[in-house]
């Protein structure tokens, strides 16, 4: 059956993604067969799967099959899809630590859990590596689904149901709507391959079809509502508050690293001539997720709330850079790649707060905590400057690519916009620490006075990712480079 | 390049917050002293700076460095006539700050490396000569001033945090817009983006694009300075403000505004400049009778002294906007001049209220008689604030008047008013504060200053003098720089040069 592949066979082109779904089936299979009391094992497949994930999308950026196709063309091997291997692969690294005390609370459920992040991560993989609208839709399904099982991993919490139920639903409604899409753009085109509509285009002489712009609509909107953009954003504040602390992170970060590679490989690539068609939606968007995001996050009194409203005007920043075109594709992998780390420590502290498998993350529960936990106070008081774009942290090194590519493709009144909002939006990062370092439990009662322990490897984890935020944000040429010389 | 000074400048603060870091937390007795001796070591490089320094135009200590080449972005740093005292200043004030803060215990060893890192980024604000660098700078010494203010300032400390962050930022953003506007159109008219001041002073800007960007970088700077009508979180953050946050606010940070106004609104658009000149007047001149007026009424030793800077900022604005040499010469003098006399006023207010607990003027009287060192000492530091003539304050206000009389007769007459009102409420409030029997129980038992507090006022004290005296050993420095700001001005703009106007400095 694989000679009929003939020379588009590699399977170094997909190597990342059956190390983690061995590995994912491994641990199951072990949980299953040896019901083991603890979770040793776990971790060693875990990392052995991580690493061999990292180590083969490695080898597939030194190789020379970078710009070719797979598999028939399913797989697509390109500098996109690299880098998003390596970014999901290093979300997931640091999302399995941030998530092992919400795994051992688990129990024997825990190894289900580490089995669905795993896989989730090979669904938006290849949703990002591919050129054929089908398999982006089974890459966007597989990484989804798993992610709605994630949301109410602890199915006891009545919360966590209720978060899974609703983006479950939610999430069904923007698939199908993202295949619709699907449909009609194979209707315009008679191919479900993005790069059929280019040359449909100069093969026909009628320009702007409308059918060819609905599919376009409509499989941005299923993207969009993945990456919480406005207003197809109304289910995040609920599925982030109601699923569990220590696994939201990465159903946060991965979604929106799915969601934003595919988005920019459709728009770019394909739809590419249509710039004029698209800008101008697009940038609406990005002016709506940012107002929206910006003035709802003030009122929450909820940090998960908060994280949720305030990733919607992320979403918008990086719209900016994905509505100005391929030239900004640096600034917005860059852009993602900060943000979704920043993410991913932010709900870790959170988790460790508020209890790993905890629905919630009330204000009240921060107070004082500089004082109880320094360590963890202090990393999410650096992830909220590095949010607001503070200089000096990665955020602002993030902020400025992506504001100047939006100034040099001529949407200055967005950039305007987006660095008024950045400032109004100071007022809930800020209020974070306001919390934990300026006011005092005994002002506020009812607040917890015993100190949140994390383990070792939480406090190493987010004490490189704070090293790495102002790192990146005095000097990230090498990042940069490494992306101008990869995309 | 020889020894990069202004890094090691920049670095040293930077390097002592370290040191302080890695002290364990349970030594809480020795992180103010080591926070003090560390802050000792840029005032020598200061030093070495003023000694070093060429009395010319052109930018000393020069570095650069490649930072994001391809944006346009370096490391390039410099100083001439206008950043060299600042930065004196600026190590000055920080030692003192840090040693007038032993009533502080409460995290002492997180306040120590606030203080520290805001003395490394005002020290980077004034050398930056790449645009990005300065925003940089300009943007990040917010969030040491943020956690000063609302760790360990008073009751309503957390209030006047976050509208002295958020008015801050919102002016910082406006300008960073502009400054990426600037590197827009340096693209468009050398091909090549960049951020350098020296690169964006060759830029061809027409009158239009000049007033929308002075605009924008006259928002961020109009906030810090402050002027009037955007000077509302001044007297919030001051008061509320620990007294090393107060006198480094006062001190220093009020002039990143005045000083960007001269690097920047002046040297990079000169016709918007020439065009905002009756706006910023006005203001100007609002800002000197209405913080006059405000502070006269004002029950709180603290908040007088808070509105006094407004007053005096607006004095510092108008002799910038007259675009005479006598008025930017007065204007970089008088910005030292209210950062020594201001600062020593903040620090004395502060040492009642440790000992007192009260910063009411009502609670007070007859001081002279229990604290007759603290009383000598405030009423010299009221002196060199109103102008006394042999005093520092004398020299500045009086070149900022004949200045402004060369080009804006009628605001400068106005203005002179201030200088008036400044007797009136420094002097009302020793006269209610230290003047006559004491009334009160609980001030008969005040202790005067003791020698660690004295101390602290030693080099602020003879350099007061010194600047009333021989206000020319800077004077000589400053000239060059802001001639060549305004010959710059005259060059690029429809504005023509006083044909009499005097200079106090230089030749």
């Amino acid at each position: 059956m694989f000679d009929a592949l003939g020379a588009s066979t590699s399977w170094l082109a997909i190597a990342p993604e059956i190390v983690l779904l061995l590995a994912a089936v491994v641990v199951l299979a072990y949980d299953i067969v040896a019901k083991p009391d603890n979770h040793d094992v776990h971790a060693a497949v875990a990392i052995v799967g991580i690493g061999g994930a990292a180590a083969f999308t490695w080898a597939q950026w030194r190789s020379d099959l970078v710009g070719q196709e797979f598999f028939l063309n399913m797989a697509r091997l390109d500098g996109l899809s690299i880098v998003v291997r390596f970014l999901l692969v290093a979300v997931l690294g640091l999302a399995t630590v941030a998530a092992w005390p919400l795994l051992r609370e688990l129990g024997r459920r825990g190894a289900e859990m580490l089995a669905l992040m795993f896989i989730a991560t090979i669904g938006f993989s290849f949703l990002a590596s591919s050129g054929n609208l089908v398999m982006m839709f089974i890459g966007l399904e597989i990484g989804s689904i798993s992610l709605y099982v994630l949301a109410g991993i602890t199915r006891e919490r009545r919360l966590a149901d209720e978060a899974a139920m609703k983006y479950f639903l939610l999430g069904s409604f923007a698939s199908a709507i993202f295949l619709y899409g699907v449909a009609l753009f194979f209707a315009g085109t008679g191919s479900l391959f993005l790069v059929a509509l280019p040359s449909a285009l100069a093969s026909v002489v009628f320009t702007k079809p409308g059918v060819i712009l609905v599919a376009l609509g409509l499989m941005a909107a299923g993207l969009l509502f993945k990456v919480t953009a406005a207003p197809f954003h109304a289910w995040a504040p609920d599925v982030y508050q109601g699923a569990p602390a220590g696994v939201v992170g990465f159903m946060a970060a991965a979604a929106k690293i799915g969601g934003f590679a595919a988005l920019a490989r459709i728009v770019w690539e394909a739809y590419g001539p249509f710039l004029d068609d698209w800008q101008a939606p697009l940038a609406g968007i990005a002016a709506i997720s940012i107002v929206v995001g910006t003035l709802l996050a003030i009122a929450q009194s909820d940090i998960r709330r908060m994280l949720a409203y305030s990733g919607i005007a992320h979403a918008g920043f990086i719209l900016i850079g994905i509505a100005t075109g391929p030239a900004s594709r640096y600034a917005v992998s860059f852009y993602l790649a900060v943000y979704t780390i920043q993410l991913v420590a932010a709900f870790t502290v959170a988790a460790t707060v508020s209890g790993p498998g905890s629905s919630g993350s009330a204000r009240e529960e921060y107070v004082g905590l500089a004082r109880r936990a320094p360590l963890l106070a202090a990393t999410l008081g650096l992830m909220m400057l590095a949010m607001s774009g503070m200089p000096v942290t990665a955020g602002f090194v993030a902020k400025f690519g992506v504001f100047r590519e939006g100034w040099i493709g001529g949407l200055e009144w967005l950039v305007i916009l987006a660095l008024v909002a950045s400032v109004a939006a100071f007022f809930f990062y800020l209020r974070v620490i306001v919390d934990m370092y300026f006011r005092e439990p005994v002002e506020t009662p009812g607040t917890p006075k015993a100190a949140p322990q994390a383990p070792p490897s939480v406090r190493w984890m987010l004490a490189i990712i704070s090293v790495a935020t102002i790192v990146l944000g005095i000097y990230a040429r090498p990042l940069l480079d490494f992306l101008e010389a990869s995309l | 390049m020889g020894f990069p000074l202004l890094a090691a400048l920049i670095v040293t603060p930077i390097v002592g917050a370290a040191a302080v870091a890695i002290v364990p937390a349970a030594r809480k007795e020795l992180h103010l002293p080591i926070g003090v001796a560390v802050s000792l070591l840029p005032i020598a490089l200061a030093g070495l700076l003023f000694a070093e320094f060429e009395p010319s135009a052109n930018f000393q200590f020069v570095e650069f460095a490649a930072w994001y080449p391809e944006w346009g972005i370096n490391w390039h740093v410099g100083v001439d006539g206008i950043a060299m005292p600042l930065i004196l200043l600026t190590t000055l004030l920080i030692p003192i700050s840090l040693a007038a803060s032993v009533a502080i215990t409460d995290r002492i060893k997180l306040f120590v490396i606030m203080v520290l890192m805001l003395e490394a980024g005002l020290i980077g604000v004034f050398v930056s000569l790449d645009l990005i660098v300065f925003f940089v700078f300009f943007e990040a010494i917010l969030i040491p001033m943020y956690f000063i203010i609302g760790i360990w300032g008073s009751e309503d400390r957390i209030y006047a945090a976050i509208k002295f962050f958020l008015y801050t930022a919102f002016g910082s953003a406006l300008m960073l817009a502009g400054i990426i506007a600037l590197g827009a159109l340096s693209a468009e008219q050398t091909g090549v983006w960049s951020f350098d001041y020296l690169d964006l002073l060759d830029l061809e800007l027409t009158r239009q694009t000049q007033g929308w960007l002075f605009a924008g970088f006259a928002v961020a700077f109009a906030i810090k300075v402050p002027i009037f009508p955007v000077h509302t979180w001044l007297p919030d953050a001051h008061v509320q403000a620990p007294t090393a946050g107060s006198v480094i606010l006062a001190g220093v940070m009020l002039k990143l505004g005045t000083y960007g106004f001269l690097r920047f609104n002046l040297p990079l658009f000169p016709q918007a400049t020439v065009d905002a000149i009756p706006i910023m007047a006005t203001l100007a001149v609002i800002g000197i009778v209405y913080g006059a007026v405000v502070a006269i009424v004002q029950p709180d030793l603290k908040k007088l002294v808070a509105y006094s800077s407004v007053s005096h900022l607006g004095f510092i604005v108008l002799g910038i906007f007259a675009l005479t040499r006598a008025g930017l010469e007065g204007g970089v003098i008088q910005m030292i001049n209210h950062g020594l006399t201001t600062g020593a006023l903040f620090l004395l207010v502060g040492m009642i209220y440790e000992r007192r607990h009260t910063k009411a003027i009502a609670d007070f009287g007859g001081l002279a008689k229990i604290m007759p060192i603290f009383a000598g000492l405030f009423l010299f530091m009221a002196f060199a604030s109103i102008g006394l003539p042999g005093l520092n304050g004398f020299v500045g206000e009086f070149l900022i008047l004949i200045g402004s009389y060369a080009t804006l007769p009628v605001y400068s007459i106005i203005a002179a008013s201030g200088v008036v009102l400044a007797a009136i409420y420094l002097l009302w409030a020793y006269e209610r504060v230290f003047t006559g029997e004491p009334t009160k129980e609980e001030n008969k038992v005040l202790s005067d200053l003791n020698l660690r507090e004295i101390s602290l006022f030693v080099p602020l004290v003879v350099l007061i003098i010194l600047l009333g005296l021989y206000p020319n050993i800077l004077l000589d420095r400053i000239s060059p720089s802001t001639d060549a700001v305004l010959e710059r001005v005259a060059a690029t703009s429809s504005y023509e040069l006083p044909a009499l106007d005097l200079s106090a400095g230089g030749e």
